[in-house]
């Protein structure tokens, strides 16, 4: 127990060589425990993984890009293999719509809310809170004796038509047509680029298709939720879509289920082929009912970080717990460094233990920082994987350095499998002109890796939904792919008046199908209210006098009574009411108020839409910047940020943690020739991951980057093993350690690169990469050099 | 003894009117009967005078002009006097014109509204198609022969500006005579149909 020469490993296998009960009783109870703590895991598989929640304005742009009108709708198209027949077209939609209510999915709409009389007795109302100078000149000329004698002409004539009871109201009420005023204004809610109204139903240009939309509460994060609701809207089209139609229906929750769905699926392939592959090389290297206590070791570390994750987070990213592959292959190197010195026995078992620790904490150490760097990551996702990945290193040390001696046997006569790989030795030569030509083939191929900073690159998005966007957008034109202009206020009146400012800079560059703004239908209190002073004043001035004396006159030659237009004198001479949100309501306009005003508690916003063309979103942001409270947000832009600053993040790491790994390197071993030896399977990994990328003409994306840091870690550590082994005298054990826990590690990676998520199989393909040229360059070419290097 | 005179007189004359304006369920003979009739029209063509009574104006409206009409679904609305103007209506497409202006348009039935309630209107009553006269009205019969029914539309919308039709029937049953649409307001429209043709051969480039 005092022997010196021991260190802390050593001297604690002493103490629990006499209390070995306890130690494994504390050890199944600590696995036990972490077990049920994981069992209460619950997975969360959506994007705020890697959204940044520093407050910064990614967080924000991508919450505020969830308040675009269509991506809280469900979408659903209906085709009709025999355009033409509209009428058949808009019953299907009736019926699947009524389908889809009684499925209660939420609050089903097939066109705008009918637009009758109370949307007619709006427009009169409206006008003298939307007329501007510019509005009140044209009046002055609509007011010209001559005019106010063509337009009842027009009028008269029109009553003798089979459609002309259904005009008398609005000859009465407007008998100069003013309201054409307010009906232009309209032009700038157009939501659907490519629509027509056929029977008061949403209906392409084409008139191939018909547009149902759904209003749902099921947010788009809860995948359980989706799951259901989609499962229904499936079930409604099915029963109620007949032969010669078909739907299409896109939404948020198409998404979230195709990447919970692919995580879940490739979750379990990974974890399942990485269990089974391990457990299969175990059993060919390792060849000893010992050998099970190795590979209880990564398993149990599996479970403790679940455990420590549970207690942590109860909401776990998918993608954190897709680790736990990566980590079950990766942690077991230090469990088979103290197995194979154990096997082959010849000294006392806290000697062996003692001497293993040193690499076996060295390369800890220097896996424990490439992770540590990512606590500081702004990603939670990032946040949680190191904890996970922290958490599992430092319980498989604690397995393998303090529960592990206890466990494993000497072989009989010290044998190793494979004589140790004594005699896999390839000549020095030839190994280090492979590996010379390697690594210059690799860099040149490094030289012509493309990268892609695109989330769009990392995440999935199956054939069947590339499929219904590319119809969607083909029939309606692009419904999501527009730039969202937020004009925020504390009240509804400052949100309006920020947004009539911003009207007022986009209308003269942009026309009325590319702009979509509430702002010439609702300008603010204090601009009705100029308006309608300007109103009051422009007829008092003698003109509604004067018009009613005209058209009594020109009505009287048509043989209109003199009462005809008093409900249209008395809008002239009655004080205007002001217009508010809920006559726009009352107007049948619903729809298009709550899809552009956007009220929360403290904050009112107003929307207002335009193109996501990269060009105009920059100038707009540039111009609109000047604005307090206007926020421009677009999806291009929102991801080519993201994807920008994920990679200076990445990069960052990655720079960071090379350093430091190069510092302990350097403390730990000191002489630069060594230095050099340990850091060898480190530079041959990550050149040749991307000199392999490169040629085979494989992006990089921010998983990758991701990756490059585990690659570090690993190949740090199988350098610093085989080093230190080779400086100790040169025992087998470490080489055999190092492919045991690299197959093992590839074993892991290898299923991860089957995944179909591209996040996974990103980080499944570059560590792939990485490791497995890493580790023959750990086996073969230390060695080689250290020949050359020994005298 | 006039107290006794003046009741009797008010019965007597109340007995002798009921059966005149005894409104009734329609019989599903009488319905059947007229679309029967109806069926057999291949074509029809008739002039009309309208007569609009509107409390805008001083005096009644007056216009005339011609219908025509071919199964299944072609149908011409020509006026003359006061004004040339008119439609035609084929399919879901349609095509207006109008003479002092000298604009003709083309325009798509299902996206003109109004228009789409006009033209279900005037087929409705050229065929007889009582299947949907009865889903769109409540129908009573004022006269069995020759028939008059009244029309009391059933939606809100409709019941928003229609109060009721009153539509009269030829002797033979085959064809509308004479239609009145009443508003809420009072106003009314009176349409009279004049030497009514069935059957006759119409120009094809009439539609």
């Amino acid at each position: 127990m005092g022997d010196p020469s021991l260190n802390l490993f050593g001297r604690l296998y002493r103490y629990f060589a006499g209390r070995r009960r306890v130690l494994y009783g504390a050890t199944l109870l600590l696995v036990a425990l972490s077990l049920f703590a994981s069992s209460r895991l619950r997975l969360q598989d959506d994007i705020v993984a890697m959204l940044p929640d520093d407050g910064s304005s990614a967080a924000t742009d991508f919450r505020l890009l969830q308040l675009a009108p269509f991506t809280r709708k469900l979408v659903v198209s209906l085709k009709t293999q025999t355009p033409g027949d509209s009428a058949a077209l808009v019953a299907t939609a009736d019926s699947l719509a009524q389908g889809l209510r009684e499925a209660k999915v939420g609050k089903v709409s097939t066109g705008p809310a009918q637009l009758g009389p109370e949307f007619f007795g709006f427009l009169g109302s409206a006008l003298p809170n939307l007329c501007g100078e510019a509005d009140l000149k044209r009046l002055e000329a609509a007011t010209a004796p001559e005019k106010v004698r063509d337009r009842l002409r027009e009028g008269y004539e029109q009553l003798f038509a089979p459609e002309g009871w259904a005009l008398k109201g609005k000859l009465q009420a407007d008998p100069l047509s003013f309201s054409d005023l307010v009906l232009e204004r309209l032009r700038f809610l157009n939501l659907v680029p490519n629509m027509r109204l056929v029977q008061n139903h949403f209906v392409s240009a084409d008139g191939s298709s018909a547009l149902i939309t759904v209003d749902t509460t099921v947010p788009m994060t809860d995948s359980a939720a989706s799951r259901q609701l989609m499962d229904r809207v499936d079930t409604a089209v099915k029963k109620t879509v007949p032969a010669g139609f078909s739907a299409t229906v896109l939404s948020g929750h198409r998404y979230t289920l195709a990447n919970a769905d692919a995580v879940k699926r490739d979750l379990y392939l990974v974890l399942t082929l990485s269990v089974v592959a391990v457990f299969a090389i175990y059993l060919v290297f390792l060849r000893s009912m010992s050998a099970l206590f190795v590979f209880l070791v990564p398993s149990s570390v599996l479970a403790i970080a679940s455990g420590a994750m549970a207690l942590w987070a109860p909401k776990v990213f998918a993608v954190t717990l897709g680790f736990g592959g990566v980590l079950l292959g990766m942690v077991d190197e230090y469990a088979t460094m103290i197995y194979f010195a154990c096997r082959k026995g010849g000294k006392d078992p806290a000697l062996i233990t003692a001497e293993v620790a040193r690499p076996v904490l060295s390369g800890a150490l220097a896996t424990l920082l490439s992770f540590g760097v990512m606590l500081l990551s702004v990603l939670p996702g990032q946040r949680q994987l190191a904890v996970y990945s922290m958490t599992g290193i430092a319980a498989a040390l604690l397995f393998s350095l303090v529960v592990l001696p206890h466990l494993v046997r000497p072989a009989p006569g010290g044998s190793l499998p494979f004589g140790g790989m004594k005699t896999l030795r390839p000549p020095r030569r030839v190994v280090l002109v492979v590996w010379c030509v390697l690594l210059a083939v690799c860099a040149f191929g490094a030289t012509t890796v493309r990268f892609n900073g695109s989330l769009q690159a990392v995440n999935l998005v199956p054939a069947e939904l590339k499929r219904a966007e590319v119809e969607l957008n083909r029939t309606w034109g692009d419904l999501q792919g527009k730039a969202l202009i937020f004009a925020e206020g504390k009240d509804l009146e400052s949100a309006l008046e920020l947004n009539r400012r911003v009207f007022e800079r986009l209308a003269p560059t942009l026309p009325p199908g590319e702009l979509v703004s509430l702002a010439p239908l609702l300008p603010s209190e204090a601009q009705q209210r100029e308006n309608r002073a300007r109103w009051v004043s422009f007829w008092q001035d003698g003109r509604a006098a004067r018009l009613e004396r005209d058209l009594a006159r020109e009505g009287a030659a048509f043989g209109f009574t003199g009462a005809a237009f008093a409900p249209f004198l008395a809008t002239l001479k009655a004080p205007p009411a002001p217009l508010n949100v809920d006559g726009l309501r009352a107007a049948g306009l619903s729809e298009l108020v709550d899809a552009l005003v956007l009220e929360n508690a403290g904050s009112v916003r107003v929307l207002t839409l335009v193109p996501d063309r990269p060009e105009l979103v920059e100038r707009l942001s540039r111009e609109l910047g000047a604005l307090p409270g206007v926020h421009v947000v677009s999806e291009s832009r929102f991801g080519a940020t993201m994807g920008g600053s994920i990679i200076r993040d990445f990069t960052r790491y990655l720079a960071i943690t090379g350093v430091l790994v190069f510092l302990l390197v350097a403390a730990v071993f000191r002489a630069p020739s060594r230095i050099a030896l340990v850091l060898v399977p480190v530079v041959t990994g990550v050149v040749c991951m991307l000199g392999i990328m490169g040629l085979l003409g494989l992006q990089f994306n921010i998983f990758n980057i991701a990756a490059t840091i585990l690659i570090i870690g690993l190949c740090v550590d199988y350098g610093i093993f085989m080093v230190s082994r080779l400086e100790d005298g040169g025992d087998e054990t470490s080489s055999l350690a190092v492919l045991v826990s690299g197959l093992t590690t590839l074993a892991g990676l290898g299923a991860l690169a089957l995944a179909r998520h591209p996040s996974m199989q990103s980080i499944g393909v570059s560590v792939l990469l990485g490791v497995g040229t890493g580790i023959p360059a750990a086996l073969f070419v230390i060695p080689a050099l250290r020949r050359e290097d020994t005298p | 003894m006039m107290r006794l005179l003046l009741p009797l007189c008010l019965l007597c004359l109340l007995l002798c009117a009921l059966p005149l304006h005894a409104e009734t369920q329609p019989s599903p003979q009488l319905l059947e009967t007229l679309e029967k009739n109806a069926g057999s029209v291949r074509t029809l063509s008739s002039d009309f005078v309208q007569e609009k009574h509107l409390s805008m104006f001083k005096n009644p409206m007056t216009s005339k002009g011609h219908l025509y009409f071919a199964r299944p679904d072609q149908l011409r609305w020509e006026l003359t006097a006061p004004v040339a103007s008119g439609f035609v209506l084929k399919g879901d497409r349609g095509k207006r014109w109008h003479e002092r202006t000298g604009r003709t348009e083309s325009f798509q039935i299902s996206q003109e509204p109004i228009m789409k309630l006009v033209s279900e209107q005037l087929f409705a009553w050229a065929r007889s198609d009582f299947a949907w006269i009865k889903k769109e009205y409540r129908v009573t019969v004022l006269q069995e022969s020759p028939a008059l029914l009244r029309l009391e539309p059933r939606s809100a919308a409709t019941a928003g500006f229609l109060h009721h039709l009153l539509i009269g029937f030829s002797a033979d049953g085959r064809y509308v005579k004479n239609v009145e649409l009443h508003e809420k307001d009072g106003d009314f429209t009176r349409i009279r149909f004049l030497n009514t043709v069935v059957n006759k051969t119409l120009p094809a480039d009439i539609f």
